[in-house]
């Protein structure tokens, strides 16, 4: 090996270094509590400090946040789901042999999102124990909507609760919804959450008419 | 990478699914013997240490929430198990872990899974027996150990602990596992398969169960495949064994031999036993939405069972949610069969009402939504129901 050549490795080295520093520095990003735009589309009133996730392993048209890490809670902004997509899958699937996933439909009621979101959570978190319940209809952004409870086991055995509100306007869903570990972390934000929903307004391509 | 308990110890654990892998059963080895009664490995051999293993595991899946607790239905599943053991009934012991795939597993301690996927196929009870039946021969003929040395001796130790990774979700809490990769890892235990195979049939026999049921269950997956809508709980059998037919064929062929014809196979009591979890299992099924797979199930049950109206609700739950061109009419056929039959569920009007709702009658619907509301008191989503009712 010539010194040219153990020169460009080590620069090499360094420089791939710095780019998976970079990633590990970026995949939060602090969300202050002032009024937020979540994908050009929902705008919110946080009333503490949020991190976005900007690198994760749902894929679709969600927003992540969390307050204490993904595993402890959770909320998923949907900023427009159209008709034929699903709600999130897996980035870490790959496509070949995998089996399709549930996908919303413009026309669906409530009952039907409820299920959906059901039958997501089963294959996303790979659980049988896995239910919506309480489905309500709520006013959301100045709207009609609607809003459920979730609960569910993962594979990692903690019983995880949360909550669904959501929208269809222009024939594509809004909503969020935040899940958190049912000991402590679901509770003790589930103030802060109903907060930001009643602040929620609808802006952009959701708000055309 | 780090690997938990769980993941390693699950390598021990055959799978059923896999377990059909072998193309043909052949005699079990003449003279070859049978784990005894009462076995336990000697202090400080590797079999006591993976027994050791094992034994973690168990402690882990007796408190698993994916368990099934229910005790009649554990004590029938028991019963089963000790009818094809005899002697060693205190030896094993099976846990329902409620998972919707074709699945069963067996350790070498005796700890024994079936899935919920595996109860909601089976038309009865001696199908049922085939299934476990095959899993107690690999426990019998001590598979899993003679397995871990195979690999062990060929120096591949860190084959047999990526096996134990890959079927890390046959612990109980992971349904969904990458089962090809694992499919891949067991394919060179073939005679193994075979051999349980034979097994599975003598003993199942020997309890006085038809053993025509195992070519049966087969061909179940076989048609379950061919409805070509991905189920990674039987494609991947056949990318790896092109010859699932001639097994078969071959499985058949040799059930005729030791079949009595007066055999029993026990299906009344079959689903009057797994009664307390049927509707769990067809809602775990549906919520997987492969809804070609799911509707060549239902239906291969409706056809032993035409009256019972848990199977025409699920049938028509199955069109509902694919919402195809024609799935509204088929649908609400359905629903009508299930209500005229008895035992479908206060679900079943709720299903008729957005059916009817979608097809704008109205009248039909909010008629619908009174009997659900009549028969579900408590019904918590009765008010959006109603609010779409008044839209």
């Amino acid at each position: 090996m010539t010194m040219d050549t153990t020169s460009m490795n080590l620069r090499l080295t360094l420089f791939l270094g710095i780019v998976l520093l970079a990633g590990c520095v970026t995949r939060f990003s602090l969300v202050p509590p002032e009024r937020q735009t979540v994908g050009d589309v929902i705008s919110v009133q946080p009333g503490m400090k949020w991190n976005k996730l900007n690198s994760h392993n749902y894929q679709g048209r969600v927003e992540v946040w969390t307050l204490d890490g993904p595993v402890l809670n959770t909320l998923l902004f949907f900023t427009g789901v159209p008709d034929g997509e699903p709600l999130f899958t897996q980035r870490t699937m790959g496509s070949g042999g995998q089996e399709k996933p549930p996908v919303f439909k413009a026309s669906m009621n409530p009952v039907e999102i409820q299920e959906l979101l059901e039958a997501t959570i089963a294959r996303y978190f790979q659980t049988t124990l896995a239910e919506g319940r309480n489905l309500k209809p709520v006013p959301i952004a100045e709207g009609k909507g609607f809003r459920f409870e979730t609960r569910m086991v993962g594979r990692d055995e903690v019983e995880r609760d949360g909550v669904f509100v959501g929208t269809i306007r222009n024939k594509k869903l809004y909503g969020a919804w935040f899940q958190g570990a049912k000991l402590y972390y679901y509770d003790r934000y589930l103030p802060e959450f109903d907060r930001m929903v009643a602040s929620a307004r609808l802006v952009g391509e959701a708000a055309a008419k | 990478m780090s690997l938990t308990r769980r993941e390693f110890g699950c390598g021990l654990c055959g799978l059923t699914a896999l377990a059909y892998a072998g193309r043909l059963p052949g005699q079990s080895e003449p003279g070859a013997a049978f784990i005894a009664p009462g076995y336990r490995p000697a202090t400080g051999s590797d079999e006591r240490g993976i027994w050791r293993q094992m034994e973690r595991e168990e402690r882990d899946l007796k408190t698993s929430r994916f368990v099934i607790r229910d005790a009649e239905l554990n004590r029938y599943v028991h019963d089963i198990v000790c009818r094809l053991g005899k002697d060693h009934c205190p030896d094993l012991r099976g846990y329902i872990v409620r998972t919707p795939y074709f699945n069963a597993s067996m350790a070498p301690n005796g700890m024994m899974q079936v899935w919920t996927g595996l109860l909601l196929r089976c038309n009865d009870e001696a199908q049922l027996s085939a299934i476990l039946g095959h899993e107690m021969g690999h426990y019998l003929r001590q598979h899993s150990i003679q397995r871990f040395r195979d690999v062990r001796d060929k120096a591949s130790f860190s084959a047999f602990l990526g096996m134990g990774l890959a079927v890390a979700g046959a612990g109980g809490a992971a349904p969904l596992v990458d089962l090809a990769m694992v499919a891949s890892i067991y394919a060179y235990s073939r005679d193994q398969e075979r051999e349980a195979d034979q097994i599975g049939l003598e003993l199942m026999s020997k309890a006085g169960y038809s053993p025509m049921a195992a070519p049966e269950v087969w061909g179940q997956l076989i048609a379950e495949s061919k409805a070509g809508t991905g189920s990674r709980s039987s494609d991947f059998l056949f990318a790896t064994h092109p010859d699932p037919e001639e097994r078969q064929g071959t499985l058949r062929e040799t059930a005729a031999k030791l079949d009595s014809g007066t055999a029993e196979r026990a299906h009344a009591r079959y689903l009057e036993r797994l009664g307390p979890i049927r509707q769990r299992m067809v809602g775990d099924e549906l919520a997987l939405r492969q809804y070609g797979r799911s509707e060549l199930v239902f239906d291969r049950l409706l056809a032993q069972s035409p009256d019972d109206g848990l199977l025409w609700y699920a049938k028509g739950e199955v069109c509902r949610l694919r919402d195809g061109p024609e799935d509204a009419g088929r649908a609400r056929a359905a629903y009508d069969k299930a209500i005229a039959a008895g035992g479908a569920p206060p679900e079943t009007y709720r299903s008729v009402m957005m059916v009817e709702m979608k097809a704008g009658a109205r009248e039909r619907a909010q008629s619908a939504f009174d009997t659900y509301v009549k028969l579900r008191p408590d019904a918590s989503d009765a008010e959006i129901l109603r609010s779409l009712l008044a839209q």
